[in-house]
């Protein structure tokens, strides 16, 4: 049967009901995901115990026990081009406490070196192909993990009409949305970790992670509170890009020699097994 | 001629924040549930560096376990009374890499390199070199290997000073350079009395070195780019599990020089493996946090279970089995037993008809055909009119009785949505 035939039976009946009726909620692929073992939200109190522990354990405790001031490094391939370049800018005027330096034909793994000696405690490579930034490798220091995204639709501010001189330097407020699995809290620490613990909620700046369907999106806003104080306005201050998490290492660096925690490449077809599976 | 009987495997694994789990793997996969796994070690009490490096079987008997720490402490578990003495391992820096008794005493080695045979006398000290990992000699206790990174595969007498084998590398390579060397797990072959060790490195090659031959291996594998991380034997003579960094699993037949078998399925890097003698199994465990079982000759995935933490180290109980502390175990084992004295009236005669014939087709079908003549004729006693034991049989029966229920269930559902759609469809109309 066509789908408008009974459109006007379907709408007499809604008018039957009248308005009380509870709104429907329309399937999405999120909603209808496959449930995760590894998610939190569906375990015995045991298992939640143990995997907090694991958390409380792990190379990235040490930050949110707050006892170090995170510094970051960032970086870039070799002779970056503009748009790199810009959006390596505006990434140090995001992230507090964030220094740029271009590569001079170091190996990642030297530089990591350095990085430790310096007391870096998060080093950024942002990799670079046809001009347009497609790489995005985080490092956290001193020992790991490691997490490589393929970086996309990455727009710089100028391409947003806007100026970066917008951008104060103020701590902004960190939001991660959607982190639900074991591999996406991870994730999602990691990227937390970037910023100071304390945010100066006078900049009112918020930076935002939101995970939807496996990819992590960037927003950057600048907020005002209406004169109710009920709602908010946003203002995007930019940039914005997409990440999407190619590998996690364990340890610092070692693409050839290194122990992975979690990789998609040669697996896709096993892992990717239903339109409805995600990892994050 | 049997339908295949439900065995049990007894799995201990060790976790990278210093969790020690039980497992008690069932071939049948109805079986296998969240109750079958047994945390040992309290996990409120875990500290840092509490993570577990290596675990090893004490004895032959497979009733005590070695459980050496990052912290430097050994601990012994012992599979019928729990955790009964710990030792810490401070004669030198590094974590724990390989564990071993040889006659009744502890060996220890660190990552520094010092391996040390405890006794109350006089302390044994072998000073051998940075370590990845150490391993005892399965058939003599007093023979042990090492290895590591820039570190090639040495085999030691414990009483001796200077080691009784020295691996040499391979020549250098078309370029005149040198292949480095990086040993990340070792295995001394079974039946052998340790002249025969099979090695595996993060470069990416599995080596066999024949102490009778040569010096240089007898045969070597290369896995481009491929990092491997752990090593086992495997079933036949001559046939190593190799884990991989990036999470591949093979085994290598070092007969032929040649990568044999794939097993798929983990996401991130094997740490552990072990085969499974009866019932052809292989046992991995790794960094995604998960374990699994291979069976042998189909390479199918049979289980999957997620463990929470990154798992480190496991370990397979053969010899004997040990029963789950808690007591739930104890109570279906009743319900069984209940179950198969019913069932035997009927076995006696039936038995030996059975012996005589032969199974045909496959397991599903034969699990199925009797079920569909119980939902057809449930108050008919039991035909088992195709091959196989009656106790399956038997099963099936509790089985027919549920689904039929849920049919019934599944009705009257079904009638009542078809009332509530006329009753819609009327006040359309009287609208």
């Amino acid at each position: 049967m066509a789908r408008g035939k009974d459109k006007k039976k379907r709408k007499l009946e809604k008018k039957q009901e009248g308005e009380d009726a509870p709104k429907q909620v329309p399937h999405t692929l999120e909603s209808l995901r496959e449930k995760d073992e590894t998610m939190l939200a569906n375990v015995d109190d045991e298992e939640k115990l143990e995997a907090q522990k694991d958390m409380e354990l792990d190379e990235l405790s040490t930050y949110y026990e707050n006892s170090y001031e995170p510094k970051v490094l960032i970086t870039y391939s070799d002779n970056p081009h503009s748009k790199t370049r810009i959006f390596g800018k505006e990434l140090c005027r995001i992230i507090p406490n964030s220094i740029s330096r271009y590569r001079q034909r170091s190996s990642v793994k030297r530089i990591v070196a350095s990085a430790i000696r310096e007391n870096v405690t998060d080093v950024i490579v942002v990799n670079e192909n046809q001009k347009q930034p497609n790489g995005f490798l985080l490092i956290h220091l001193p020992n790991g993990p490691t997490a490589h995204f393929r970086l996309s639709s990455c727009k710089i501010t100028p391409e947003l009409r806007k100026d970066y001189k917008e951008i104060t330097n103020h701590r902004p407020e960190v939001i991660l949305n959607n982190f639900s699995t074991r591999l996406g809290l991870t994730v999602g620490r990691m990227l937390g970790a970037l910023f100071h613990y304390e945010p100066q909620f006078r900049g009112r700046r918020a930076v935002t992670f939101h995970n939807q369907r496996d990819y992590i999106f960037f927003r950057h806003h600048r907020y005002e509170f209406t004169s109710d104080g009920k709602r908010a306005k946003l203002c995007e201050l930019g940039p914005r890009f997409t990440l999407k998490l190619i590998s996690l290492q364990q340890g610092t660096f070692d693409s050839k020699r290194g122990d992975y925690e979690w990789i998609i490449a040669g697996r896709r077809h096993q892992m990717e097994t239903s339109r409805r599976k995600f990892f994050l | 001629m049997k339908i295949e009987e439900d065995k049990e495997v007894d799995i201990f694994v060790a976790s990278r924040i210093g969790s020690f789990k039980h497992i008690k793997y069932h071939t049948d996969p109805t079986k296998n549930c969240k109750k079958n796994i047994e945390n040992l070690i309290n996990i409120k009490d875990l500290r840092k560096d509490d993570s577990i490096t290596r675990l090893e079987w004490g004895n032959a008997e497979q009733t005590e376990i070695l459980v050496g720490k990052k912290n430097q402490q050994i601990q012994l578990y012992s599979t019928i009374s729990g955790f009964t003495k710990s030792f810490t391992a401070d004669f030198a820096p590094g974590h724990i890499v390989g564990l071993g008794r040889s006659k009744g005493k502890i060996v220890a080695a660190l990552s520094s390199g010092v391996v040390k045979l405890w006794t109350r006398k006089h302390k044994d000290l072998i000073n051998v070199g940075k370590l990845d990992r150490m391993r005892m000699c399965p058939d003599d206790d007093t023979v042990f290997a090492t290895g590591g990174d820039e570190n090639d595969l040495k085999i030691w007498r414990l009483d001796e000073a200077a080691p009784t084998f020295t691996a040499k590398n391979l020549p250098h390579d078309w370029l005149q350079l040198r292949r480095a060397v990086w040993v990340s797990d070792l295995a001394l072959l079974p039946g052998e009395g340790g002249r025969l060790a099979a090695v595996c490195s993060r470069h990416g090659y599995v080596r066999l070195y024949d102490t009778r031959a040569q010096r240089r291996p007898v045969i070597n594998v290369d896995f481009e780019n491929m990092a491997a991380t752990c090593i086992a034997t495997s079933f036949d003579e001559r046939q190593v599990l190799v884990g991989f960094g990036r999470g591949q699993l093979h085994q290598v037949d070092l007969r032929k020089g040649k990568p044999d078998k794939g097993y798929k399925g983990a996401a991130g890097a094997v740490t552990d493996i072990a085969a499974v003698r009866h019932g052809r199994l292989i046992v991995s465990c790794s960094l995604d946090r998960q374990i699994r079982v291979h069976d042998y000759a189909s390479k199918e995935l049979v289980y999957q279970k997620y463990l929470t933490s990154k798992l480190s180290c496991l370990l397979v109980q053969e010899a004997r089995a040990t029963p789950l502390a808690r007591a739930e175990g104890g109570e279906v084992k009743e319900e069984e037993e209940q179950v198969k004295v019913e069932a035997e009236g009927e076995r006696d005669d039936l038995d030996a008809l059975f012996e005589m014939m032969d199974t045909v087709g496959e397991k599903p079908k034969k699990k199925k055909l009797p079920n569909l003549q119980e939902t057809e004729l449930p108050a008919k006693k039991i035909r088992p009119s195709t091959g196989g034991s009656t106790d399956t049989v038997v099963v099936d029966t509790d089985d027919a009785i549920r689904k039929l229920l849920r049919s019934t269930e599944k009705e009257k559902k079904r009638r009542e949505q078809r009332k509530r759609e006329k009753k819609a469809k009327s006040v359309f109309h009287n609208a």
